[in-house]
């Protein structure tokens, strides 16, 4: 009999256990999460927030899920060890040993903080943020004097203009680069993110950082490189921290995140990983790659299952990630790091409300994003999908006159 | 057998992981949000609920596109109009 081990019962380690139970009916499967809910929807969030659905819809599983299907399930437990020589690992609180035969690692990643944290600052990660959220907010129902404060300019900073637009909250935005996801965007696709969140008023500070949270029990004031701002909350999302030290105590190679290859396998035996954890090789480029979504997150977990169950599957999806921020869509498909390009292709300009980069590597696709549509994200898709060589192409692509589709 | 597939427009938030599972059955338009095919055909338009002909196979994909969604925005229905996903 197996012994499966699944640190992290998010997506991607709950959807491995799934995987492994549909094709060994006899494993001992344990699933060790820091929660003490049963597997939510993170996505599912905002809505909730929103009013849009009630709390126990975001749940995926329900209480009596776990034990039909034979998943002993260690909730509100963390793993501090791996002893990937005598193959087990050790429980925090319990202090016990637990051994496995497969170890898949599926531990995420959790918001980057602020320092001073009095009551009015905010997280969205999980369930329990979302609840703190709400009660913040109903706090400050009808009170014309509050107002709201955004940090960060990125996916959950989006998710919170949206909330407190929602909300009917005067809202300022701060963020350390000259636009939202300075990194990854260039000047045009920018500026059309800055325009439509500011055009919904809300107060733009780019190019700001924190100084200081200012209150002694509750929150009164930001304290920014341009000046002070007031709030009642403030809503953080200046990106993922991942712990790795307790992984590579244990001898597991990192990179940015645990690095595997296109097998989610790591380089210790019978260890895997999955998720927004992992640092993988994308079998569609043969570069590293980190994930960070959903999608991603649950077809990790189905085919690192298959494979700790005996059945070795490669990973392959162009992954992508769709948002938007008062009504601009905002995609990103594949990867959109500038270091892993040799030429960036921008086509479109924002008075046009429409913006494409093309993430190109040895004349090949390998990223994109688009600001303001949807129009040519199958196609571009596709182009990354088959690595279709676009040489003949490469003086046309900045036109916008060349349908993207035209290329095969 | 024979099923409906329905897509509420207000939950779905255009993250494409059914497209990326069951293509045949489900692509974007032009809002970003998931609309349902018959098979890779669009007979009547663009529409976010559709009734269809499919093998166990078919099914098969259709509803881990389904079970995939982040926002459970797909809904499946038996052809006596049960709901079969998600589960009540």
């Amino acid at each position: 009999m197996t012994r499966y081990v699944i640190i992290g019962a998010g997506i991607a380690g709950t959807t491995a256990a799934e995987e492994i139970r549909k094709r060994d009916e006899t494993g001992e499967i344990v699933l060790i999460g820091e929660e003490e809910h049963t597997l939510y929807s993170r996505v599912l969030l905002p809505h909730y927030i929103k009013s849009k659905i009630p709390r126990e819809k975001c749940f995926l599983k329900k209480e009596t899920w776990y034990a039909e299907k034979q998943i002993e399930y260690l909730r509100g437990e963390r793993v501090k060890e791996i002893d990937t020589k005598n193959k087990h690992v050790v429980l925090l609180k319990a202090g016990r040993e637990i051994p496995y035969d497969k170890l898949l690692i599926t531990t995420g990643g959790e918001p980057r903080g602020v320092e001073e944290n009095p009551r009015g600052v905010s997280y969205l990660q999980t369930l329990d943020d979302a609840d703190h959220l709400l009660q913040l907010l109903a706090e400050v129902a009808g009170n014309k004097e509050a107002r709201a404060v955004v940090y960060g300019g990125g996916f959950i900073a989006c998710e919170y203009l949206n909330i407190f637009k929602h909300f009917g909250l005067s809202t300022t935005c701060f963020f350390r680069g000259p636009w939202f996801w300075s990194r990854v965007l260039d000047e045009e696709s920018g500026r059309l993110i800055t325009e439509t969140i500011e055009k919904n008023g809300v107060i733009v500070l780019s190019e700001t950082t924190l100084k200081g949270v200012l209150g002694e029990q509750e929150l009164a004031e930001i304290q920014t490189t341009r000046g002070e701002v007031r709030a009642s909350i403030l809503g953080v999302g200046v990106g993922l921290e991942r712990d790795l030290s307790w992984i590579t105590d244990a001898g597991i190679d990192i990179g940015s995140g645990v690095m595997t290859n296109a097998f989610l396998e790591t380089n210790a035996p019978d260890v895997y990983s999955a998720g927004d954890i992992v640092e993988f090789e994308d079998a569609v480029t043969g570069k590293p790659m980190m994930g960070g979504n959903w999608t991603n997150a649950l077809m990790q977990g189905r085919a690192v299952g298959k494979t700790m169950a005996g059945e070795r599957t490669e990973y392959r999806l162009v992954t992508s990630y769709a948002t938007n921020v008062f009504g601009l869509e905002i995609i990103f498909v594949g990867d959109t790091r500038r270091e892993s390009s040799d030429e960036v292709v921008v086509r479109g300009e924002r008075s046009s409300g429409y913006v494409v980069q093309l993430f190109l590597s040895k004349n090949r696709l390998i990223g994109a994003t688009l600001i303001g549509g949807n129009a040519d994200r199958m196609t571009i898709i596709k182009l990354i999908d088959q690595q279709i060589d676009l040489g003949l192409w490469r003086e046309k692509l900045s036109n916008p006159g060349l349908s993207l589709k035209e290329i095969n | 057998m024979k099923i409906k597939v329905k897509v509420d427009p207000d939950l779905c938030i255009g993250a494409a992981s059914c497209v990326t599972i069951a293509p045949e059955t489900f692509q974007l338009n032009d809002e970003n949000l998931a609309v349902v095919l018959d098979h890779g055909e669009e007979m009547g338009g663009r529409v976010y609920e559709r009734e269809m002909e499919v093998t166990a196979e078919e099914y098969e994909m259709i509803l881990l596109g389904a079970q995939s969604c982040p926002t459970l925005a797909i809904f499946i229905f038996d052809e006596a109009g049960e709901q079969v996903f998600p589960e009540a």
